[in-house]
């Protein structure tokens, strides 16, 4: 426990009106700044102008993609098992690929339920559910809109993305052409 | 019948005319609200609102600084539904927000607006008030009426049958009558030194001697205090504390019911302003001229305030300019419509630069009414007269803004007193100042100016 | 090749207690049991992976390892295979860091060459491994994962993956409703002793040596047998995965109802695995004297018509009976409530009604491990409740002129009884389905199935059992077939408890009973042999 010990005031602040008249010119002076220097203000005007996003911000979801365009996601359920507001829905199938196993046939999050914890992107064993996408807005006509599916969560630009490798992997990135070499690997 | 057959046809015109003062402070809303919205917005580094717009061809979305904000607030609460809660007292619940509104058309009738004007007209001399009432108890009329809000607040208290309503209303009644106490007497001093109540003459006395605030500086801050107090607002809104009482007396009441309370309160703002710009700030005189000198270079007073409102009107230009300039290097999705605006602006400032320009050379040289002798008074035209009274006007309007701005710069800086705090500061600390104050003030005046 | 020899031997209630040392503590356990299932028995959990208590006994997994004091000092010796004597001094982790390291090293061994599949596998959740892992202290591994597995199972099966490494076979098609993935497997190798032992069938096989060896049939062979999803059930890992299951859900979001399977007068006991009001799928619940833990592929695969072909629900209403007899027959499936309720029904209408049970289907053999085969499981009930058999009234149909069918389909059953029984003008069926005599009936009113009630029944050992109701009801509004019909007898049921009070009534065996006295495994009812 800390004890904070309060300075006991001086006449002058007892009196009030000294301390009334500071505050008064302090508030002028940001008055004045808004009335002359409007352009100063440090307020965004929201729609029009966007606030600078970081990389870390945990925005809307996408999902990673393999060379060959599938998504990453092997249908596990850990990003769901880890959601506290259990606002993911995911059904399996098994893959056509030999190489892999299970695939993901539907991938729901509820974005009006989602708390943007940003536990299912810790959870994903292969790195395919991300939140970097900087969309910060979510604006739609009716609450089925809100929830995103496989596909809008796999539709995404690899250009928007530049500095990031894995992103480049993808059909339309800088290293898809490389990375379907490897992919492509004869199956024995 | 002779008091009508003692005027001439002209006299009436302009004492009718006069009654158009009635609905100053009602205009004086339409300024205050977004005054203080975008004041209050600046105080704390926000923009205030500015979003609202009237859409015109070419120059796309006009949002007038903000302006438009205010037409779609009244509109809003013009159209809401009027209802009253179950219980109530029906006809006390309607009438009372009637009454601080009533209230405001009243007031303004004591009030010197202008100097007398005395003008020639068919070879006679005509004087016609400043004010539309120029009572020679002028400022007991002024309290007597603005004490009447309270009536407002206590039937509008009671009549809403609810508890946060009625504790409301019996704070602002206890609190209006404390401070009109103090209110009354620290303006006493002024009213000894000028030796009347008529507020015109308290007007002239300040313009040929000295500003009420220097003559008498304590009271001016007892009455700056005490008419803050009497309006209600912050730090003094505890009648409405919304922590304690969710909004005070007009918590039952919305749309245009509420409208009403609120509207009753920045005219009551205005009434304050003006009294107090005419009691302390020498009214509508104008600084450092008396009207006599002004008249008698009418031409040049009026190219002075002609180049004035041109320099005003350069003045934001030049915001405008430095605005657009700097918007146009953003990344605004809406900056061109913000900027196509701004054209509009740009075309009326300089126009109005322009026009006042030539007006203030045309004054200056070709503007040079004379006076002619009545009586062995010195009288000048109608036109003289009319431009006396239109610089009186606009002077007092300066000041009483100045004012109006105190109250909005006061209420977003200063955090609400605690109820028995605002009662031992009306009664134990203003009144006492005002008693002392009266009591020195005539102790001089008597060593002083004798009688 | 059958070795019963080495079968555990379980411990019972007349057990012989004897005084063994565990960590220098002296505690009572049974005797004549195996060292793990004693140490179980007093509440000290070993981890095992070959071992399971219906199989025989192999010992190759090590991970029992306790230590005992023995004539050459403390030695490591396997729980699984270890009986126990008198005054035995056994140290299990909790004073010995010897046991704690060895089961360590010995987990680290077994995991040493298995996928990190986790994620993808449909064990997970259920895993002996990760169970064991987690409670041996979560150790983190020393291996480096850019080598990749030792391990790759059948040579035939391998591939290069994705990232160019070389793995063992995934998805190998064991028969038609196992898959095997051979980089799961431990080689405990209990697949192949219940093929072996359970099942009498020995169609898996062990093939190669030391860490080439891996699971297969014999060449050309698939694994088909009644029991065959079985080793699903056994496998300690994710090597054995149900095709029916596989990918359907992760086990961890699944809810559990204890119950039993109606379609068999054994009365396997199941749990049935529920998600989102759908049944996943049915697992075998223990029952040391029914069904172990096995359950046969009928009875485990029947959930997939629980909820197909259902009739809706609708206004119950009293058909009018007219003067004529009147044949009430029972199915199968019926519980004892419902056959309370007809009872109830039969006493209002008088003496010409007739109560009859059963079905028109043949009874098999039992197979001596999950299934009696005899299709009416009640069969027990209903001669407690004293039904006629529907033979009986095959018989004599022609004098009866309305046939009240509950829960039987005697129209499907058996198609050339169709010509008989359709002589018969009103023909009431109380049914879940939408099945032939649904079909066929003059009013067919929709029930609840079995899986969405309580009640209780008797199986061919005259145990009674507990059926538990699984929110799965596809349709809230649906009655119990006890409710419909006690509706129609003029007093209905509200719970399934009235219904057996009732048929206490009728039954003296059942007075006094109530459901909580039945445990989860049944109770013996006098009279039976176990």
């Amino acid at each position: 426990m800390r004890v904070i010990k309060q300075k006991p005031m001086t006449l002058g602040e007892r009196l009030y009106i000294f301390e009334a008249l500071r505050g008064l010119f302090t508030t002028l002076k940001h008055a004045a700044r808004g009335l002359f220097r409007y352009e100063e203000l440090p307020t965004i005007s929201y729609p029009e102008g966007q606030p600078e996003v970081r990389n870390t911000y945990r925005a809307k979801h996408r999902l990673m993609l393999r060379p060959d365009g599938t998504p990453r996601c092997v249908a596990c359920g850990m990003c769901a098992a880890a959601c506290p507001a259990h606002c993911i829905f995911i059904e399996a199938t098994a893959s056509d690929d030999p190489r892999i196993e299970k695939k993901v046939k539907r991938f729901d999050i509820d974005h009006l339920t989602c708390v943007f914890c940003g536990l299912c992107a810790e959870a994903c064993p292969v790195d395919a559910l991300r939140m970097d996408t900087k969309k910060i807005s979510f604006e739609h006509r009716s609450r089925e809109e809100f929830v995103a599916h496989l596909e809008d969560l796999t539709n995404w630009d690899p250009k928007d993305y530049p500095d990031d490798e894995q992103s480049q992997v993808a059909p339309g990135g800088t290293k898809n052409a490389e990375a379907l070499k490897v992919w492509g690997m004869e199956v024995k | 019948m002779d008091i009508i057959e003692s005027k001439t046809w002209i006299e009436w015109l302009i004492t009718i005319a006069k009654f158009a003062f009635c609905f100053v402070p009602v205009l004086y809303i339409l300024l205050l609200i977004p005054m203080e919205r975008r004041g209050a917005g600046f105080m704390q580094d926000r923009q205030g609102p500015n979003r609202s717009y009237i859409k015109i061809p070419y120059f796309g979305k006009i949002r007038l600084l903000g302006y438009v904000q205010n037409m779609c607030d009244g509109t809003k609460l013009f159209f809401k539904e009027m209802f009253a809660p179950a219980g109530v007292n029906k006809v006390l619940y309607y009438v009372a927000p009637a009454i601080p509104f009533a209230i405001v058309f009243l007031s303004p009738c004591v009030i010197p607006w202008f100097g007398p004007m005395v003008f020639e007209w068919g070879g006679q001399m005509v004087r016609i008030p400043g004010s539309i009432i120029d009572s020679d108890v002028g400022v007991l009329l002024l309290f007597g009426f603005s004490s009447l809000s309270a009536f407002g607040a206590v039937l509008a208290g009671w009549a809403s049958k609810s508890k946060y309503s009625f504790l409301g209303a019996l704070r602002t009644s206890s609190m209006t009558i404390s401070y009109e106490v103090c209110l009354g007497l620290s303006m006493m001093g002024i009213l000894l030194l000028a030796g009347s109540f008529n507020l015109t003459d308290i007007v002239s006395w300040q313009e040929h001697h000295v500003w009420g605030i220097v003559a008498q500086p304590v009271a001016f801050f007892c009455f700056l205090i005490a008419s803050i107090a009497e309006t209600g607002r912050a730090p003094f809104d505890v009648a409405e504390g919304e922590p304690e009482l969710v909004a005070g007396y007009h918590t039952e009441y919305g749309a245009m019911q509420f409208g009403l309370f609120y509207m009753g309160e920045y005219s009551h703002i205005c009434i304050n302003s003006f009294l107090i710009a005419t009691l302390f700030l020498g009214g509508y005189a104008v600084p450092f001229v008396t009207t006599e000198t002004m008249q008698a270079h009418m031409g040049g007073s009026l190219a002075i305030l002609c180049g004035v409102l041109a320099f005003l009107a350069l003045a934001f230009l030049h915001m405008i300019h430095r605005y657009s300039k700097k918007l146009a290097a953003t990344n605004l999705t809406n900056r061109f419509e913000i900027l196509r605006e701004y054209k509009l602006y740009n075309i009326v400032a300089w126009t109005a630069v322009v026009v006042l320009v030539i007006l203030a050379f045309f004054a200056w040289f070709f503007y040079n009414p004379q006076s002619m002798v009545i009586g062995g008074v010195a009288v000048g035209s109608l036109s003289t007269a009319l431009g006396t009274a239109l610089i009186h006007l606009l002077v007092l309007v300066v000041k009483s803004v100045i004012f109006c701005w105190v109250w909005i710069w006061v209420r977003w800086t200063l955090p609400r007193f605690r109820y028995d705090h605002v009662m031992s500061l009306g009664w134990k600390i203003i009144l006492n100042i005002a008693l002392i104050n009266l009591v020195v003030t005539a102790v001089i005046a008597k060593l002083v100016g004798g009688n | 090749m059958s070795n019963y020899y080495n079968m555990p031997k379980l411990p019972t209630e007349n057990s012989p207690k004897v005084e063994i040392f565990v960590d220098d503590k002296p505690v009572m356990v049974p005797g004549d049991t195996n060292l793990l299932e004693a140490l179980k028995a007093v509440g000290i959990e070993t981890p095992h992976v070959c071992y399971h208590p219906y199989l025989p006994v192999s010992g190759n997994c090590r991970q029992c390892l306790v230590e005992q004091e023995g004539p050459r000092g403390r030695m490591l010796v396997i729980a699984c295979y270890t009986p126990v004597s008198p005054g035995m001094k056994i140290y299990t982790p909790a004073s010995s860091a010897r046991v704690k390291n060895a089961r360590k090293a010995t987990q680290e061994f077994m995991l040493v060459n298995h996928p990190l599949d986790c994620p993808i596998c449909d064990k997970a959740g259920e895993c002996t491994l990760q169970e064991n892992y987690m409670e041996a202290d979560q150790n983190e591994s020393r291996m480096r994962p850019e080598y990749g597995k030792n391990y790759h199972g059948n040579p035939a099966h391998q591939f290069i993956d994705a990232k160019g490494q070389l793995r063992g076979g995934k998805h190998v098609d064991l028969g038609p409703r196992v898959l095997l993935d051979e980089e799961r497997c431990v080689q405990c190798d209990r697949c192949v002793r219940f093929m072996r032992s359970i099942a009498g069938s020995e169609q898996l096989q062990l093939a190669g040596r030391a860490d080439h060896t891996y699971i297969t049939t014999f060449p050309g062979e698939k694994l088909d047998h009644e029991y065959d999803l079985c080793v699903t059930d056994v496998c300690p890992v994710g090597a054995m995965t149900a095709k029916y299951f596989r990918f359907q859900k992760r086990v961890w979001l699944l809810s559990h109802t204890p119950t039993v399977s109606m379609d068999d007068s054994l009365g396997a006991n199941i749990w049935l695995d529920y998600a989102d009001g759908h049944i996943y799928r049915v697992m075998p619940r223990c029952n040391p004297v029914v069904n172990r833990s096995w359950l046969s592929n009928t009875s485990r695969l029947a959930f997939q018509e629980f909820d197909k072909n259902r009739l809706p629900s609708m206004e119950v209403h009293t058909p009018a009976f007219g003067n004529g007899k009147i044949a009430i027959v029972a199915g199968g499936t019926c519980t004892l409530e419902d056959l309370a309720a007809i009872r109830m029904l039969k006493e209002k209408l008088g003496d010409r009604a007739e109560i009859f049970g059963g079905s028109l289907l043949k009874v098999g053999e039992p197979d001596g491990i999950a299934k009696s085969g005899d299709p009416v499981a009640n069969r027990a009930g209903m001669k407690l409740l004293g039904f006629a058999d529907v033979a009986d009234f095959m018989k004599r149909a022609s004098e009866f002129e309305t046939l009240v069918t509950v829960n039987a389909d005697l129209f499907g059953e058996d198609p050339a009884a169709a010509g008989v029984l359709e002589k018969i003008n009103c023909r009431v069926a109380i049914t879940p389905f939408d099945d032939a005599t649904a079909k066929k009936a003059t009013i067919a009113m929709g029930v609840r199935h079995w899986s969405e009630v309580q009640g209780t029944m008797v199986n061919s050992l005259n145990m009674l059992q507990k059926l538990n109701a699984c929110p799965v009801c596809p349709d809230e509004n649906l009655w119990a077939a006890y409710q419909v019909v006690s509706y129609m007898a003029g007093s209905k049921f509200e719970a399934a408890a009235d219904a057996f009070k009732k048929a206490g009534e009728y039954a003296p065996v059942l007075a006094g009973l109530t459901y909580d006295a039945i445990k989860s495994t049944g109770k013996l009812l006098e009279g039976g042999e176990a």
